[in-house]
Formats: structure tokens, sequence, C-alpha cells
């Protein structure tokens, strides 16, 4: 037998064909942390810029994350309605637009007042 | 967040969903997703670039670097187009053909198996694997698309229509690289009938 022919040439293959090829758990580890990556580069970046602007002032005005709690809803809300308000709505976003600006306002006069 | 280890159970396995409804699912955030189609997948892109490259080093490399692009086309996998796995097959065929043409290889003994205890199955093994470094080497001399053809038909077994779309051409075609690459890998490999033990077969 030599490897002349495309017959010969054919058992080689099936020989390579038929081999065993085990894939190890480093390997599948690897493919899972690469998929990892992927999902936490793509995952939805959460709020808007609009709101992440106002966000951070009510932040520093309240004093951080654990005082904000339910009023970081709140705020978005508000945001929101005042960015796209539906129209029977207006003259509801237009009140709570202005009672959000109020907070950081009267967080300062009762500093100073403190301060004098 | 990732933490490993992480095991494939029941639900995993027998998650039956199509390869492109798992791979929408992944897109969406979905990471179970993720797990069915490694665990489901990277064998088969495992088992293709080691028969290609025979070097498991070079053929997880390839296996890993093809799930990766799978990942990320995910958002933009059209389900109307070619199935995943006629997809990978194409994606693991360049990158393979890609390192054969970069290395220039000729056999590597280190990547023969370890010989076996008793001496007559031993020298079987050595053979064949000397055989199969041989095969691979030669098909890295080939023209790329030739040395595509050849490895999807003989050593994947595919048919010839299923290599025609995994290559984006014709069956005619593709009947021509096989043929065109199988005459120059007899050429090349006659030239070392003896090293490959044809010559005394008993």
């Amino acid at each position: 037998m030599t490897p002349e022919t495309e017959n010969d040439l054919d058992d080689l293959f099936a020989d390579l064909a038929a081999e065993d090829v085990p894939v190890s758990d480093a390997l599948l580890d690897r493919v899972m942390m690469d998929a990892d990556a992927v999902l936490a580069a793509s995952a939805p970046q959460a709020p808007a810029p609009v709101a992440q602007g106002l966000g951070a002032m009510l932040l520093e005005a309240i004093g951080g994350w654990p005082a904000f709690g339910g009023l970081a809803a709140a705020t978005v809300a508000g945001v929101w309605l005042g960015v796209s308000p539906p129209a029977a709505l207006s003259p509801l976003t237009e009140s709570l637009g202005g009672s959000m600006i109020e907070v950081p306002l009267l967080d300062g006069d009762l500093l100073s007042a403190l301060e004098g | 967040m990732y933490t490993p280890p992480f095991h494939m159970n029941d639900a995993h396995m027998n998650d039956d969903r199509p390869d492109a409804v798992l791979l929408s699912a992944f897109a969406l955030g979905d990471r179970q997703a993720a797990l069915v189609l490694t665990h489901r997948l990277t064998p088969r892109v495992m088992g293709q670039a080691y028969r290609m490259l025979g070097d498991r080093a070079e053929a997880e490399d390839v296996a890993q670097e093809a799930m990766m692009q799978l990942w990320k086309i995910a958002p933009n996998w059209d389900a109307d187009r070619a199935k995943v796995t006629t997809w990978l097959y194409r994606i693991v065929a360049n990158l393979c053909t890609d390192r054969l043409r970069k290395s220039g290889r000729g056999v590597d003994l280190e990547a023969v198996a370890e010989p076996e205890d008793d001496a007559p199955s031993a020298t079987d093994r050595m053979q064949t694997q000397a055989r199969a470094h041989a095969v691979q080497a030669a098909l890295g001399d080939l023209p790329e698309r030739q040395a595509q053809a050849v490895a999807l038909r003989h050593l994947e077994d595919l048919s010839n229509p299923q290599i025609a779309e995994i290559m984006d051409t014709s069956v005619r075609t593709v009947e021509s690289l096989i043929a065109r690459g199988k005459r120059a890998l007899v050429a090349r490999l006659s030239g070392r009938k003896a090293e490959l033990g044809f010559e005394d077969d008993t």
C-alpha cells in the first residue's frame, strides 16, 4: 500500500476523523468567561443623561445613596414627565418639577441658618 | 458576574432550543443560553480545530476564538441566514488555515501521543500520529480554499452541498477544490511513504 492513490489518502483521513477529541473543563471555562465578558460589556446603561444630571444634584444635596431611596424613582419619573408630558398631565408635571427643585434650596437655606 | 466552576445540570443538557434561539436569548442577556451553547458547540468546534491542526493547545485557542466571535455576533445574528453550526464551520476553517499557513509546520514530534505500555500498539500509535501530522502539515501547504474544502469533506465528513454553503460557493467549485486539493496532497505525501509506514504494512 502506498499513499499514491486517493483511496490511501482517504484511509489517512479516516484515521484522523475517527480520533476522539475530549474537551477540557478549562476550555469550557474560558469560553464561558468570554460570554460573561460580552454580556457585561453589552449590559444596558441605567439612567438617561438628563436623569443622571439631576440625580447627581439631588444625591449631593441629600447625602448619598442610602438616603436617596424611593426619592430617586420619584425624581426620574418626574423628570420623564417633565421631558415628555402627556397633554392631560401638564399641570401636574409642572408642579412636580417645581417641588423637586425646592429640595436642594431648602437644604441649603437650613445649612446657612445653622452656620450663621 | 462569572463564578467558576460551573457545571452542566440536567436542565442545561435537556434544553433543546435551537442554536439560533439560544443565541438570540444570549443577546438579550440570558446567561443560561450561553451556558447551553458553550456545552453544545464547544466540543464540535474543538474537534474540527484539532483535526485540522493536530495540536491541542492551538485547537483550544481556535475554539475559544471562534466561540468569542459567536458571542460578539449574537446581537446582529440574522436567523434567516446560515445555521449557527454552518457559520462556525466557516469561522473555524478560516482560523485553522490561517494558523497552518503562518506556522509552516512540519511533523511535530512533541505532539505525538505518549507510547502505551505494550510495544506493538505503541508503534502503531506513533505511526498513526505521524501520518496524521503529515496530513495536517500537507494541508497547510495547500491553497487555503483547497485545504478548507478537503478538510470539511474528509475530516468533518460533510457533503459537498453542505461545504458549498459553508464556503459560500457552488457545489461544482467545491468538487473542483477537493479534487485539486487531494491530488496535491497525494503528490506531497507520496514522497514520505516510508516514513509514514505505507511500504511495509504486514
